[in-house]
């Protein structure tokens, strides 16, 4: 048995009673393909970095389990037929499962939802200026380790 | 360097992972920020200043977000539209 966590983006539709139902239904068939759950996380609905199935946002839910090489490839098959999951990846984790606390950040920018708008459209400018400062010192850097070199 | 007036970009000697001794996990978006550049590349190493072992671990790392949508692979195809 080796420990594993898997993420699956669900549908942005999928909302409510249906998005319990799915997270419901893969907690099932990880009991019934024999891995013993060790956390589910639900990190809600957020942006993504790119597109995906036509969708700016996905619903991400973490599971971490205890399961064998079988059990994933089952899992995986029936992820990939699911159409409420847009999106998923399995990872073996090497040191065992920890509670992330990076899911703490995720709620924070949840209970914002309501101004979310505003702040993904903040966002990408802050970021854009951030970025933009970080290439022009990449820049001065790169030109300074030429100079070195030179 | 006396042209340089100012640096954010605070490069400090030797691998950030050696000294701080922090995880690096493909979840944690806002620390892999640091070494992706504006437009979603990987920092090189000669920049980020990370040891052979940490850049591995942060590739890696940076590679698993791309793949879950929580890093772009590259900048803005969602914002031409």
């Amino acid at each position: 048995m080796r420990t594993y966590e898997t993420i699956i983006i669900i549908h942005p539709e999928t909302a409510g009673d249906a998005y319990t139902g799915v997270v419901d239904k893969y907690k099932g068939i990880l009991d019934e393909l024999g891995a013993s759950t060790i956390a589910v996380e639900e990190w809600g609905t957020r942006k993504m970095a790119y597109i995906v199935k036509k969708q700016e946002r996905g619903t991400y839910v973490l599971f971490a389990y205890e399961g064998n090489p079988d059990s994933i490839r089952e899992l995986e098959r029936r992820l990939r037929i699911d159409d409420n999951v847009i999106k998923f990846m399995t990872v073996q984790l090497e040191g065992g499962y920890e509670p992330s606390g990076f899911v703490r950040k995720v709620e924070e920018s949840e209970t914002a939802s309501p101004a979310k708008e505003e702040s993904s459209e903040k966002a990408p400018e802050a970021k854009k200026e951030a970025a933009k400062e970080e290439a022009a010192e990449e820049a001065s850097d790169s030109a300074k380790t030429e100079e070195e070199t030179a | 360097m006396a042209y340089q007036p100012r640096r954010r970009f605070t490069r400090r000697k030797g691998c950030r992972f050696c000294i701080d001794k922090t995880k690096i996990d493909y979840k944690d978006t806002r620390s892999l920020r640091y070494f992706v550049s504006e437009r979603g590349k990987i920092v090189p190493r000669r920049i980020s200043g990370n040891c052979a072992e940490h850049q591995r671990k942060v590739t890696e790392a940076i590679k698993r977000a791309r793949n879950i949508a929580l890093l772009p692979f590259t900048a803005s195809h969602s914002l031409d539209k």
